[in-house]
């Protein structure tokens, strides 16, 4: 049927151009699209723009493959499984990457505004801090400022003109290309249901020009519309859809599977250095496909993994020491 | 009377931090927190003397009652016992309308007036080490009432510049010149309040509001005052000190490891000797 929404794994990575400003659905080691962002990796995309509410492993592999030039959000990191985002850090360091620094409410509330369709929000967070120190714009140092994609300014401070309460800051919308979601279920005609925490997935959705959404399963349309009031994301506001089970695997997915902590410690262990990365890459990424790679990972690793259904997280698996 | 404190031999430096921590809770209040140890220590304030805290965690569960201990703020676990889970909209946009009392923060180094680093090592246009990033550290530290921060001591982090601010102590930075202000001067009608205590591994610091200067409150069981100034680069004021930190009781070491962390996910348990 010609206005199916329904793509592959392959066709969703394509629409992702070199170049592109991206985000993603998810929090921190939770619910990130992880299948795709290998597929990225795999057709070695180049010259991103990551504009995220906050980072996780999705953006230490794509940063660590070389596919981002341009990281802007708050916080990268595995949480408990890897304290810092290690790949992000040594580009940092080698100057192979831009980051634009900003505080984690300012994120969300461009990508707030960019939902809305204004074109800034206002907030008093991180006053006095060295996020609007002018000397540290990195896109306006690298030329890059040039309201088009990319504001004029990082951003901008005013008096509150209505009740005079005093020193306000003003963050440019998020303005992003795409918006590649993973999610617990998704209609034919694109209505999302999100369980557990939506994070700030609706505003992301909605920001972006383009939406794809990654579910664990398609379900039917009318499906969803019995209880419309449960549904998180409008059909209309996704543009591309795909079925991919485990595919947030490393990172975890309320109601279906826990993170997998083994396996972001490892990666945050072995990705110290570019060769380390790269080895990584070779093991779990090139030469699989999303089948190849549940194959490896193997049943009785998923399993621990699974959820139970009547606590929405995982009681097999191992968490502490 | 037998003391229901337990003795040094029963407790490890994590368990002290978490009571600590826990202390700073005060009942009725809505208490902002992070991964890890704030976790723990919030949720033994909920189940002792703060049994009416509210709690929230960033990514959106709203007055959380965890059943097991989440291992971040967006785990599956946040959400069954909760008032609502939502998304960060709702999480932050509470906390700038000025309903969050309290709220526990980390930091790789902090100055004394309280100002954090969470984001680089060196100069920040060519870091020695890029660090995790700012997350929600200046949000919450800017929309709360107080702010207490849990940190490793050690000499290089308590330093006079912190290589970066990522998160606004008591004299901070006025924009675009940099001359440094009172906090309250640049906050307007935004202002609240700021960091409240610093909880190291040597002892309990705490602010003086006005001049913004930390200072000494309690020194952990085995460091003296000297001992602790010695161990920061900055001046460190030790004229009101307290006392020593208190240890944990026998009835927190219980809940927090056979309760609230049994999986030793954040807090090791000692072993008996």
């Amino acid at each position: 049927m010609s206005n199916s929404k329904r793509i592959t794994l392959q066709q969703a990575a394509e629409i992702v151009t070199n170049g592109s400003s991206l985000t993603f659905s998810g929090f921190t080691i939770w619910r990130r699209p992880m299948a795709l962002v290998y597929e990225l990796i795999r057709q070695k995309r180049k010259g991103l723009h990551l504009i995220e509410v906050n980072g996780g492993p999705q953006t230490e592999f794509l940063v660590g493959a070389g596919c981002v030039d341009i990281w802007e959000s708050c916080w990268v990191g595995h949480e408990l499984y890897g304290k810092y985002g290690a790949n992000l850090s040594r580009k940092v360091g080698n100057k192979e990457i831009l980051v634009e620094d900003y505080s984690h409410a300012e994120m969300l509330f461009r990508f707030a505004a960019a939902a809305s369709g204004a074109p800034y929000a206002v907030t008093q967070t991180s006053l006095g801090t060295d996020i609007h120190n002018p000397e540290y714009d990195t896109l306006g140092r690298a030329g890059l400022r040039d309201g088009q994609r990319i504001a004029r300014h990082k951003y901008q401070f005013t008096d509150d003109p209505f009740y005079g309460a005093g020193a306000q800051v003003l963050v440019p919308a998020a303005k992003v290309d795409v918006a590649l979601m993973c999610v617990q279920q998704v209609g034919e005609e694109g209505t999302v249901r999100v369980n557990g925490q939506y994070y700030s997935d609706p505003e992301a959705a909605r920001a972006a020009d383009l939406t794809i959404v990654m579910a664990e399963e398609i379900v039917p349309e009318e499906y969803l519309r019995r209880e419309s009031d449960r549904n998180t994301i409008t059909s209309f506001e996704v543009d591309h859809i795909l079925e991919c089970p485990f595919g947030a695997h490393p990172t975890g997915m309320f109601g279906r599977y826990d993170v997998d902590g083994a396996f972001l410690k490892d990666f945050y262990g072995r990705t110290r250095t570019q060769e380390g990365y790269d080895e990584f890459a070779r093991e779990w990424i090139f030469g699989l496909d999303h089948m190849g790679y549940l194959e490896k990972l193997g049943w009785p690793r998923m399993l621990s993994l699974k959820a139970n259904t009547a606590l929405n997280y995982s009681t097999g698996v191992k968490r502490g020491q | 009377m037998t003391s229901n404190y337990a003795n040094p031999e029963e407790f490890g430096l994590a368990d002290l931090l978490c009571c600590a921590a826990s202390r700073e809770v005060q009942n009725n209040e809505i208490v902002f927190a992070g991964t890890g140890l704030p976790m723990v220590a919030i949720m033994l304030a909920q189940k002792t003397h703060a049994p009416n805290l509210k709690l929230i965690f960033e990514a959106g569960t709203l007055d959380g009652r965890p059943p097991e201990i989440p291992t971040s703020v967006g785990d599956a676990r946040c959400e069954m016992g909760a008032s609502r889970a939502s998304g960060l909209y709702d999480a932050f946009s509470i906390a700038q309308r000025g309903y969050v009392d309290l709220g526990f923060l980390g930091g790789a180094e902090v100055d004394e007036y309280g100002n954090v680093n969470t984001t680089c090592i060196g100069d920040y246009l060519a870091p020695e080490l890029r660090l995790t990033g700012s997350g929600g550290n200046p949000d919450i530290n800017s929309f709360a009432r107080r702010t207490v921060f849990i940190m490793v001591h050690e000499k290089r982090r308590f330093t006079p510049n912190v290589s970066y601010i990522t998160s606004p102590g008591w004299r901070v930075k006025r924009w675009p010149g940099g001359e440094i202000v009172h906090r309250r001067e640049l906050y307007g009608a935004a202002f609240r309040g700021g960091p409240a205590a610093v909880i190291s591994t040597a002892g309990v610091f705490r602010f003086d509001t006005e001049s913004g200067r930390i200072y000494l409150d309690t020194c952990h069981p085995g460091k003296s005052p000297e001992e602790i100034r010695e161990m920061c680069h900055f001046d460190l004021d030790i004229s009101r000190v307290s006392g020593e930190t208190l240890p944990p009781t026998r009835e927190e070491l219980r809940l927090i490891h056979e309760v609230l962390d049994p999986e030793q996910i954040f807090i090791p348990r000692v072993k008996k000797p």
